[in-house]
């Protein structure tokens, strides 16, 4: 059979079910070298976060609220202001990025086709836990890159859990792919400083904890926070109020993800807001 | 020996022999397009013969397991990553059956020296339109069998797959006076039961030719299903999600049955 179009061999990758290694073996997924250290053992250049944005989750009393502005940039020039980097991986996993967008959007797409390829090859759902160590494992694969400066991407991760105990679920990552599960909310990029200290302030202090929140309220909190961030970080777009243009919202329940409508955010936005 | 022509003839010969032998028990699928989508329907105890492909693909099996298993990870692989480095729009059922897996399964059944496939294949493709349904019945060499319009017969809007020759047309016969393409997801499911059962009964004596009595069919059908389970899927062909592969249980087919 050689030449064949389809490789029929007995050591085929579907047993594994794992996408990204089938890609690999294919020349599909591109990997770069880290680059070696130099003399001395630390390396001399350091690389600068250059996740410009601000992306922001919390879990409230409907879910998993997943919320991002709509600027890209590149340097101090803003190339887009309409931007998607709150992304569906499936019904119920949401992948938020800050970051580089090539790399960012082709790991959502990895991410997407791994987990139907597990379910397709292996007939069961892939666990949450798998879910979060597959993009755990595309971040640390990714390392080479954010090492030559280029590729940064530190995403947040959220998913419905839907098994035994059905509860909403919450993942931060580092560049190096170190996954870390947060209690109430995450927050990432340039402007996330801002950001957490908003829900600290407002999970500790607040009318109520951020669990406890309506939808309403949590649209409420999130376009404050990201109008906050966009205050003082160039790279966050917050909310223009002259292009009417508004961040992102998702929400994953366990009904599965809802984008909400633009009209519903603007209406919460010049209710409590502007 | 083998490469004198007429010895080659003979084993390829032995060899259809043999895997049509090894097919014939299997128990009957019926995939049916009807208004809302592709059904996929057969009755069994235990091995899952029904399965997702890619986003609007399915396939319904039989044969052995490990030759299946190996077809439909293949199938699976070629798709998945057609779909990765392009889009799910490019990947298409004809392309990955006519161009990747028919020439292997053919291949495969010619290299009298090599263990053939022992698989005979149903895959299914849900279009917008009923009228743009595709089916395709792979045979283990290769052997292409389509829905479309051809020289024999009008265009189709189903397909069987059954252990014999006989046992696919009886099913056939009856499909073409029993469905249609604008059927309800219910009356899909009855069709597509009686069809397996016409199917089945076929299997279990060979002699018969001809469309059983309606009365047979009904207490066959009613028989079998009291030890056995029905396994059945759709491929919706609501176009708002881009996965329409779904799992239908037992207990939300039963209640839908009907004489």
């Amino acid at each position: 059979m050689e030449g064949s179009p389809v490789a029929v061999d007995q050591n085929f990758s579907g047993a594994a079910g794992d996408f990204p290694a089938l890609l690999r073996s294919k020349g599909l997924l591109a990997s770069a070298v880290i680059p070696p250290m130099p003399q001395g053992g630390t390396p001399h250049k350091e690389w600068q976060p250059t996740e410009a944005t601000t992306i922001l989750a919390f879990k409230f009393s409907g879910g998993v609220l997943v919320a991002g502005d709509r600027r890209a940039t590149a340097g101090n020039t803003v190339v887009y202001d309409r931007a998607d980097k709150v992304l569906e991986i499936d019904r119920h996993s949401i992948m938020a990025i800050a970051g580089v967008p090539a790399t960012a959007w082709e790991m959502a797409r990895v991410l997407e086709h791994s987990f139907q390829y597990f379910r397709r090859t292996q007939l069961q759902e892939m666990s949450v836990d798998g879910k979060v160590r597959a993009l755990s494992k595309l971040l640390r694969d990714n390392f080479g890159f954010v090492m030559q400066g280029v590729g940064v991407v530190v995403p947040i991760f959220a998913t419905y859990d839907s098994h035994s105990n059905p509860e909403a679920r919450l993942y931060f990552y580092d560049a190096m792919g170190a996954q870390f599960e947060a209690a109430d909310y995450a927050a990432t990029g340039s402007g996330s400083p801002a950001v957490r200290g908003i829900l600290y302030y407002e999970n500790n202090w607040g009318a109520k904890p951020l669990q406890k929140l309506s939808e309403e309220e949590a649209i409420s909190i999130a376009l404050r926070a990201l109008d906050t961030a966009a205050e003082s970080d160039t790279a966050t777009g917050g909310v223009d109020r002259g292009g009417k243009i508004y961040p992102l919202i998702k929400v994953d329940s366990r009904e599965g993800i809802t984008t909400l409508p633009e009209s519903k955010i603007a209406a919460v936005f010049k209710e409590t807001v502007a | 020996m083998i490469e004198e022509p007429y010895r080659w003839v003979e084993a390829i010969a032995n060899r259809r022999e043999y895997i049509e032998a090894q097919l014939a028990p299997g128990s009957p699928i019926a995939a049916l397009g009807y208004r809302d989508g592709i059904l996929f329907l057969t009755v069994g105890q235990s091995r899952q013969k029904i399965f997702e492909i890619y986003d609007r693909i399915a396939v319904g099996a039989i044969g052995h397991p490990g030759d299946i298993e190996r077809l439909r990870m293949a199938v699976i692989e070629l798709a998945s990553t057609e779909g990765f480095t392009r889009s799910a729009a490019d990947v298409s059922l004809r392309r990955l059956v006519h161009y990747s897996l028919s020439p292997v399964m053919k291949g495969a059944f010619e290299q009298v020296y090599g263990p053939p496939y022992l698989a005979r294949m149903l895959f299914a493709e849900v279009g917008e339109r009923p009228g743009e349904d595709l089916f395709l019945r792979v045979e283990y060499d290769g052997e292409i069998a389509t829905n479309g319009t051809t020289y024999a017969q009008p265009r189709q809007d189903f397909a069987v797959l059954s252990g014999t020759r006989q046992s696919g047309e009886l099913m056939e016969a009856f499909l073409k006076t029993r469905h249609a393409q604008d059927a309800t997801f219910e009356a899909a499911v009855n069709s597509a039961l009686d069809a397996w059962s016409i199917g089945h009964m076929s299997l279990q004596s060979s002699d018969a030719n001809q469309l059983p009595e309606r009365a047979a069919v009904l207490k066959y059908r009613q028989e079998q299903l009291v030890h056995r389970g029905i396994e059945a899927a759709l491929l919706e062909r609501d176009a708002s999600r881009a996965i329409r592969f779904r799992s239908l249980s037992d207990t939300e087919l039963r209640s839908l049955i009907h004489d």
